[in-house]
């Protein structure tokens, strides 16, 4: 594809959008207002936001028109993984020292999240909580708003692109890209490669965001604790919101369990064992 | 092999891990120490125990020998605990490095699927508390 590349930094991450024409200004604008609508609405990390506003007090909120997909997704991952993975980690991930300031300083062990029905019903339109949660959609909100993204410059004439949100990816369009699937110990080395056709790929790693004794950003929402056994994965489908939410869920339980998924997938495990899918790759440095 | 007493298997394991880890490649590091006897070649294996909080737990290493350098190190764990398979996670971590990869340099790629790349916010935090622990 021609090297027409939009880079910029939104939701702490950088971005670069490729296309074959540059992206009109209007539509830059566009894209910047809509992405900063998503963070107003989903970030935990503003005071501003409406998951901010939701955690303080529990009550009934109608919530933006992006969330049907979004619940919809973690339902389902919440029922394949007992739990494990949840929209309602927030205030755990606060106590082990993920929080609004970064202080990164566990408040002590893990704290389970609570369960889902304990704590909120979601009609599709309103979520009411029964008490204050944190909400936390870090398991697919940055693939989701990829996908997003991605609809709007299909909107806008730009069919054929490529979104780079830094581990989430998505090719739509002619043609192919190859990837390579970063080694999460060592950045320079590569464990496979994966050629990408008008589909999504997600990558999630244990050890990019951890800090202190052992703690990363990935939680199991039962127990409140950092997941140990898988410390990395991959997944393709069809969306980066799907991609990325079954990149997370899969540190949590294995591939057969998110059968009503059409996906392909990598793992890496902590004793150095790797897992690829068969129809993934034929691309395999190991 | 001679069959060890446990615990002195698994403090070996640990120092042959230690020392694979902290370096580019098995066989640099294990040159670096210069040998005070000559190891016959071959295959060993042993079985370490050692008794956490969480009662008895066992790890296996294997180790293969060739000229007095560890060429291959395999580390089974065996957590029967929760906790032990947390804290074993984390140890058994630092043999993840020896999955053999390419260098990313010459494949021909045009994007890298990974996370190194992180939030700024994050990583921000963490040069802060690097810097407040060395004050």
């Amino acid at each position: 594809m021609p090297p027409h590349s939009l880079t910029f930094e939104a939701i702490g991450t950088h971005w670069q959008i490729d296309t074959a024409e540059p992206l009109p200004a209007a539509l830059v604008t566009a894209l910047n207002t809509r992405i900063d609508r998503f963070d107003r609405d989903w970030s935990r990390f503003r005071a501003d936001s409406l998951v901010a506003r939701i955690s303080a007090e529990p009550g009934r909120w109608t919530l933006p028109d992006d969330a049907g997909l979004l619940f919809e997704l973690y339902r389902a991952l919440y029922e394949a993984t007992d739990g494990a993975v949840s929209p309602l980690i927030g205030r755990s991930l606060e106590h082990l020292g993920y929080d609004q300031a970064y202080s990164l300083r566990p408040a002590g062990r893990g704290i389970p999240a609570p369960h889902w029905s304990d704590a909120i019903a979601w009609d599709g339109t309103h979520l009411t909580t029964l008490r204050p949660v944190t909400l936390d959609i870090g398991a697919a909100g940055k693939g989701y708003l990829v996908d997003i993204v991605s609809g709007m410059l299909r909107s806008a004439g730009f069919r054929d692109h490529v979104i780079d949100a830094s581990g989430d990816l998505r090719h739509r369009g002619a043609g192919s890209i190859r990837v390579a699937l970063e080694h999460p110990l060592d950045p320079t080395k590569a464990i496979g490669v994966v050629t990408l056709a008008g589909r999504a790929l997600c990558a999630s790693a244990s050890n990019r965001r951890a800090w202190g004794d052992g703690l990363h950003h990935i939680l199991d929402a039962t127990t409140g604790q950092p997941t140990r056994s898988v410390i990395a994965t991959w997944v393709v489908a069809d969306d980066a919101l799907i991609a990325d939410g079954l990149a997370t869920a899969l540190f949590f339980r294995d591939a057969d369990r998110f059968r009503e998924f059409d996906f392909e997938h990598a793992r890496l495990f902590a004793d150095g064992r790797v897992e690829f899918s068969p129809g993934l790759t034929e691309e395999v440095f190991v | 092999m001679t069959r060890v007493p446990h615990t002195v298997a698994a403090l070996a394991g640990l120092s042959l891990i230690g020392t694979l880890a902290g370096c580019s490649g098995p066989n640099q590091g294990a040159s670096d120490a210069e040998p005070t006897q000559d190891y016959t070649d071959g295959e060993y294996s042993a079985t370490g125990a050692y008794v956490s909080p969480n009662g008895e737990e066992t790890i296996d290493v294997e180790v293969t020998l060739a000229d007095n350098i560890v060429t291959d190190l395999v580390v089974t764990s065996h957590p029967t605990n929760p906790n032990t398979k947390m804290f074993q996670g984390q140890f058994v971590d630092g043999i993840a490095g020896q999955v053999v990869g390419k260098n990313i340099d010459e494949l021909d790629v045009s994007k890298v699927a990974g996370s190194s790349l992180t939030s700024g916010g994050f990583n921000d935090a963490i040069e802060q508390i690097k810097a407040d622990a060395a004050a």
